[in-house]
């Protein structure tokens, strides 16, 4: 039956490519948006990640960076030094702002990081330096190509120039980028009391749990909340994902209902072809069970190819994308493959139900009224 | 029963609709078909032909009488049984093949063997056997579009033969082919029943059957009726029963027989045209 299921698909090559390329492009809508949001999530979190530091601290019920706002003092930055386990403490001041070019203007992520200290700056650079000094830059590879900005060019934040003295790799994602300036120059662009930082990165010392010095220092220090390096970035990913929860779940309802209604119609479409060949089946001796066999069978067929022409082309567009749409990072996760392997058994299921009933009704002593 | 007997079906009726819409379709019919015979229904459309083929293949139930095959009561069994019975001991040929388009010869047989339960390798050998014992073993990967009308109807037979059947029923399996390949299909159905004497049951209008028949049975009106002279509307093709011919014409000698008045003057108007095709 399964064979009969197979070949009843690929009789009519038209309609099994259609019904194949819908239900490819249901569920491309529901990869492709989870994959588009778990690439970004890595990009946005790259910075956390591939920071050095051990633990974050920040000012109390700050668990994350983007979208949000952290002031703390010197005297937390030295309460935490204080902790046990602790090998350095490193400040950062940070914002988001506009970096602006003669090309135009770039969101990104303003980095005030002191280059004395051993965290809190770009850890890597592709071209220039990482020595960074007042009135100097280094911002992303991403904004470099596209804005055609080259070492030696120079940009603006906050009205003040700024000349590009290295390029990182890594830290533009689709909403915006990173760029590192010097702790004083932040301090200097907002006019702010030198006694405030946004973030303390802390380096702990070989043996110690980050959870245990991170719960140490808060725990000596009410007015800060810190949080190991791991804690931080999921803090950071969750944000994202609230924030795109309603988005991802417009595009997995809008991907399963088009997945259902293709899969259905091609499925009803064929058994309405077929129905005087079910009949003969039925008038010689097969059992509504039999038929129901090759409905569902030749939904799910229909289904595991379109789910694999899907994931072909999440991955083809993985290599693409990054390469013509700098920030644009396409992540295929396990649990946007489960949910796509999820939606096609329910749509499976629930599209064979109509011809299922079509082949039940099915009159077999019509084979003999023509 | 008759002990001998494969087929017994004892005053059977059937009925559709009901109060002043109900219709008689088939009428206290009796019948008897033992091993290796070969019958023939003929009679003209509506006579109750086909619904009484569709009785004896436990396509639809009777609305009074008996039909035994074998050992089993059809009319005791509930739809869950019919199956079964329709796949182990009743073979069907149909007038227009019906082959499953997208299966190759090999496959269209295999398949019903397999519905036994047997193994799809155990399944492909037999239907290759039985497909080479009829002369299509060049032809086992085809699908059925690239077939001839008698080959098509050949594969048909050995898919009715495929799973043993004590009885073979098929409606007009002539009806589509030429003269050829009706005789080949005659002869085919003939050494069927006689040298594995399975009872195969005909129905048809097509009076080069009688050849091969052992028994011609008239059904008119639901009832069997006495076996008369037939000719054919050398319009429309229908058998007629000349001494009940609604019209009738001569034409260079030859008096020939019509349906209705409408196929007579048909006829009448271009004669040579419809003998013709005839010849042919």
């Amino acid at each position: 039956m399964i064979r009969l299921a197979w070949r009843n698909l690929f009789q009519n090559t038209t309609q099994i490519a259609l019904g194949v390329g819908g239900v490819a492009l249901a569920l491309l809508l529901m990869l492709a948006i989870d994959a588009l949001l778990a690439g970004s999530e890595d990009d946005l979190v790259a910075y956390i990640e591939d920071s050095g530091a051990d633990i974050f601290v920040s000012q109390e019920g700050v668990k994350n960076m983007h979208m949000a706002s952290s002031a703390i003092t010197r005297s937390d930055l030295r309460l935490a030094a204080q902790a046990e386990g602790v090998a350095t403490v490193s400040p950062i001041l940070y914002t988001t702002s506009v970096v602006e070019t003669k090309e135009g203007d770039v969101l990104s992520y303003i980095i005030g990081f002191d280059p004395m200290e051993p965290l809190g700056g770009p850890r890597e650079i592709v071209d220039g330096t990482l020595e960074i000094h007042n009135k100097e830059i280094i911002i992303d590879q991403a904004v470099a190509r596209s804005q055609e900005v080259a070492l030696g060019d120079v940009v603006e934040i906050f009205g003040e120039e700024f000349t590009v003295v290295g390029i990182t790799a890594g830290l533009t994602n689709i909403v915006n980028s990173v760029s590192f300036i010097t702790l004083r120059d932040f301090q200097d662009l907002r006019g702010d009391d030198r006694n405030v930082i946004s973030y303390v990165l802390v380096k702990i010392l070989p043996d110690y749990s980050a959870k245990s010095v991170a719960a140490e220092i808060t725990a000596r220090n009410p007015d800060v909340l810190a949080l190991s390096e791991a804690e931080f970035s999921r803090g950071e990913r969750q944000i994202i994902r609230d924030m795109s929860v309603e988005v991802l779940n417009i595009m997995n309802v809008s991907g399963f209902l088009i997945g259902l209604a293709v899969t259905a119609l091609t499925l009803y479409s064929n058994t309405l072809h077929k129905r005087s060949e079910y009949g003969v089946l039925k008038a010689i001796g097969a059992k509504n069970i039999h038929l129901y066999t090759v409905v569902v069978a030749q939904a799910f067929i229909s289904l595991m190819i379109g789910t694999v022409v899907a994931i072909g082309f999440i991955l083809l567009l993985g290599q693409l994308l990054p390469a013509l749409v700098p920030g644009v990072a396409v992540t295929l996760t396990a649990s946007g493959l489960l949910r796509v392997f999820a939606a096609s058994l329910i749509i499976g299921g629930l599209s064979a139900l109509v011809p299922a009933f079509q082949i039940a009704r099915l009159d077999p002593a019509e084979v003999f009224r023509g | 029963m008759n002990m001998q007997s494969v087929v017994s079906v004892e005053k059977v009726v059937r009925r559709f609709g009901s109060g002043t819409t109900e219709v008689v379709a088939v009428k206290d019919i009796s019948l008897e078909v033992v091993p290796g015979e070969v019958v023939l229904i003929m009679g003209p459309s509506g006579s109750g032909k086909t619904t009484l083929l569709s009785m004896l293949g436990g396509l639809l139930r009777p609305s009074e009488g008996r039909i035994q095959i074998g050992e089993d009561d059809l009319t005791l069994m509930d739809e869950s049984q019919l199956p079964n019975i329709r796949l182990q001991h009743i073979g069907f040929i149909f007038q227009d093949f019906n082959l499953l388009s997208a299966l190759t010869t090999l496959d269209n047989v295999a398949l019903v063997a397999q519905l036994t339960g047997i193994s799809r390798k155990e399944s492909r050998k037999k239907a290759k056997v039985l497909l080479e014992q009829l002369g299509l073993g060049q032809r086992l990967d085809f699908l059925p579009h690239k077939l001839s009308g008698g080959e098509k109807q050949r594969v048909a037979i050995a898919r009715a033969l495929v799973n043993k059947p004590d009885m073979i029923l098929a409606d007009e399996p002539t009806a589509n082919l030429d003269s050829h390949h009706g005789r080949e299909t005659m002869r085919l159905l003939r050494e069927v029943a006689k040298q594995e004497k399975r009872s195969v049951v005909i129905v048809s209008h097509d009076e080069r059957i009688k050849e091969i028949a052992d028994r011609v049975l008239w059904l008119e009106d639901g009832e069997f009726k006495d076996m008369v002279e037939m000719a054919v509307d050398p319009v429309c093709g229908m058998s007629i029963d000349i001494l009940h011919a609604p019209a009738t014409a001569d034409f260079e000698g030859t008096k020939y027989y019509f349906c209705a008045n409408g196929c007579r003057h048909e006829f009448l108007a271009a004669p040579n045209s419809f003998l013709q095709v005839d010849h042919e």
